[in-house]
């Protein structure tokens, strides 16, 4: 599945608010939306080291 | 919500160059460029007792992990406990140390879903600082990953804790609870490429990060046979009082909504058992259930119960149900949790791939698929590994969860402002607001700390300020504390006796 943004970001957010630190009631904050561009994700994804995960080993933790 | 809830994350520890050999004293170097204020060294480890379990008993030893004991034999450090633990408290009343090779944050104590998301992206900016520290100090690549796993079969975890009373009944809790954890994934999941257990059946990508370490439906381990519902009994309040329920099978969420929906229905599950409630069900074999319905992200999620086989959807749809005839409109936050969860589990139902902008699981799908397309790769392809870990890249430049926050399309639940002033300071309504004061303030005073006490030496007198009943709303005593304008009133307006010892009663007991 392609992503789909022009979809979601027609979707409306949520308008009711959550409880904030200082107790104003302001609700969840819209995300920046900017023109969805799967051109700048691909570059992006085009970066990353395809070895880092080889390389990527860790201690078993809880 | 009105209770406490907190979230502790350990994080995958990346240095160029560096093994899992290195990976303690790795941690612990990142840990000593931490550039923030604290109090260093004093965690007080004298309450914690994970060995106790739930059902009334404790046991003689926890289990490892063989292939982490071998490594552990065949690389011994030569650091002190002090130094291998480089416990640090910060202003905002977190937790920041290595736990097993792994720096973890762990969030102050909050009572409000938006505190505890700001906190935990707190978390994620103070270790990033730490993280940039250290590269700069040493010269190598460092980076750090909110996940929880290494791809290779090593696992490290995101608990959550949140404290109830303990007049609900243990065998009520672990049989309601139990169901709830096995599919709640199907939106708190991370997703993960493939899966780590032998045989290895193909599968390409997975709903959980965790789902394949579950050996258990029940215990009190932690680090090895890793159960759905962990009994271990360690409530950091007191004892008589209430239970800390210490979930240890969820994933790393990067999603704000997804951590947000996560802790705020498992928080109205426990609202219901306080208030009488109980699931009438059980689900026949919790950890394959979980594991079945982990590999299977299309699928139906069928799952066997002694009430017959039904949906994990349909199977939350019981306990939203039962949330939402006792819950409707008692506060905006409990409308939101339960809006969006009844929005969720339809859109999970009819088209998930709408859930691309709020769950991890299917964001980081679709960014793979895109992917995938495009260069014309297929999805269990070993590039796609690399591309899941650098989804959980907690470096907002180059991690591929913040290219879909700058881009618009994860839906973000808290401003930049709200975590740069979660960093430094501390929820107003929980006792971690006094923890907070005390590094802020107190520093050279202070000889140790938890959750739970506090133990000052001024003048040659020791106090011990005891937290383990503040678990309410404390907005008003923190706000005196502010005020206050010496050590000595500090201390007076939290010595009533409810609220602090001079006596060593609680050490000898």
């Amino acid at each position: 599945m392609i992503l789909q943004a022009d979809e979601r970001v027609r979707r409306p957010m949520p308008t009711e608010p959550l409880t904030r630190p200082g107790g104003d009631g302001d609700g969840p904050s819209k995300p920046d939306v900017k023109r969805p561009d799967t051109n700048e994700l691909l570059k992006r994804m085009r970066r990353v080291d395809p070895d880092q995960a080889r390389r990527y080993r860790q201690r078993s933790g809880q | 919500m009105n209770r406490l809830l907190g979230i502790e994350t350990e994080y995958g520890l990346y240095v160029e160059g560096r093994g899992v050999a290195d990976q303690i004293l790795e941690s612990v170097n990142l840990l000593r460029c931490c550039p923030f204020p604290a109090v260093k060294g004093a965690w007080d480890y004298r309450l914690e007792d994970p060995r106790r379990d739930m059902r009334g008993f404790r046991v003689e030893q926890l289990a490892v992990d063989p292939h982490d004991a071998q490594i552990e034999r065949e690389h011994p450090i030569s650091l002190s406990e002090r130094e291998t633990r480089s416990d640090h408290v910060l202003t905002n009343g977190a937790r920041l140390y290595n736990d097993h090779a792994h720096p973890e944050y762990a969030t102050p104590e909050c009572r409000r879903l938006m505190d505890l998301i700001a906190q935990d992206k707190a978390g994620e900016r103070i270790l990033l600082a730490c993280a940039q520290a250290y590269q700069r100090q040493s010269g190598a690549t460092v980076k750090l990953y909110k996940n929880n796993t290494d791809y290779h079969g090593s696992s490290y975890g995101t608990h959550e804790s949140y404290l109830l009373l303990r007049s609900v009944n243990f065998d009520t809790l672990a049989s309601t609870m139990t169901p709830f954890l096995t599919t709640r994934m199907i939106y708190a999941g991370a997703g993960k490429t493939g899966v780590e257990v032998n045989p290895n059946p193909r599968v390409p990508y997975q709903i959980s990060q965790r789902a394949d370490f579950y050996m258990d439906t029940m215990n009190v381990e932690t680090l090895y046979r890793r159960p759905i519902f962990n009994t271990r009994d360690e409530p950091h309040a007191r004892l008589r009082d209430y239970r800390r329920l210490h979930v240890i099978c969820g994933d790393a969420n990067m999603s704000e909504y997804a951590t947000a929906l996560k802790v705020g229905t498992t928080a109205l599950v426990l609202d219901l058992l306080e208030d009488g409630w109980a699931a009438n069900f059980f689900i026949i074999d919790p950890v394959k259930t979980a594991q079945s319905i982990s590999r299977d992200p299309d699928g139906k999620w069928l799952v066997e119960t002694d009430d017959g086989v039904m949906s994990a959807i349909d199977i939350q749809r019981r306990y939203l149900q039962a949330a939402q005839e006792r819950y409707t409109g008692r506060d905006a936050e409990t409308d939101w949790i339960l809006r969006e969860w009844e929005t969720v589990l339809n859109l999970l139902e009819t088209d998930p791939e709408l859930l691309g902008n709020r769950l991890d699981w299917v964001a980081k799908r679709q960014l793979l698929s895109l992917f995938a397309e495009s260069e014309g790769v297929p999805l269990d392809d070993p590039a796609m590994i690399a591309l899941d870990l650098a989804y959980h890249d907690i470096d907002p430049v180059e991690g591929l969860y913040y290219a879909l926050v700058e881009q618009g399309r994860m839906q973000t639940l808290v401003s930049r402002e709200e975590v740069d002033y979660a960093m430094q300071n501390p929820p107003t309504d929980t006792r971690a607001a006094i923890r907070g004061l005390c590094v802020q303030r107190y520093t050279p005073q202070v000889e140790s700390l938890n959750w739970e006490r506090i133990i000052l030496r001024n003048e040659e007198q020791t106090v011990r300020l005891d937290l383990s009943q503040l678990t309410g709303d404390t907005r008003d005593l923190n706000r005196r504390l502010t005020a206050a304008s010496t050590i000595t009133e500090f201390v007076q307006l939290l010595q009533s006796p409810r609220r602090a010892s001079k006596t060593d009663e609680e050490e000898s007991s």
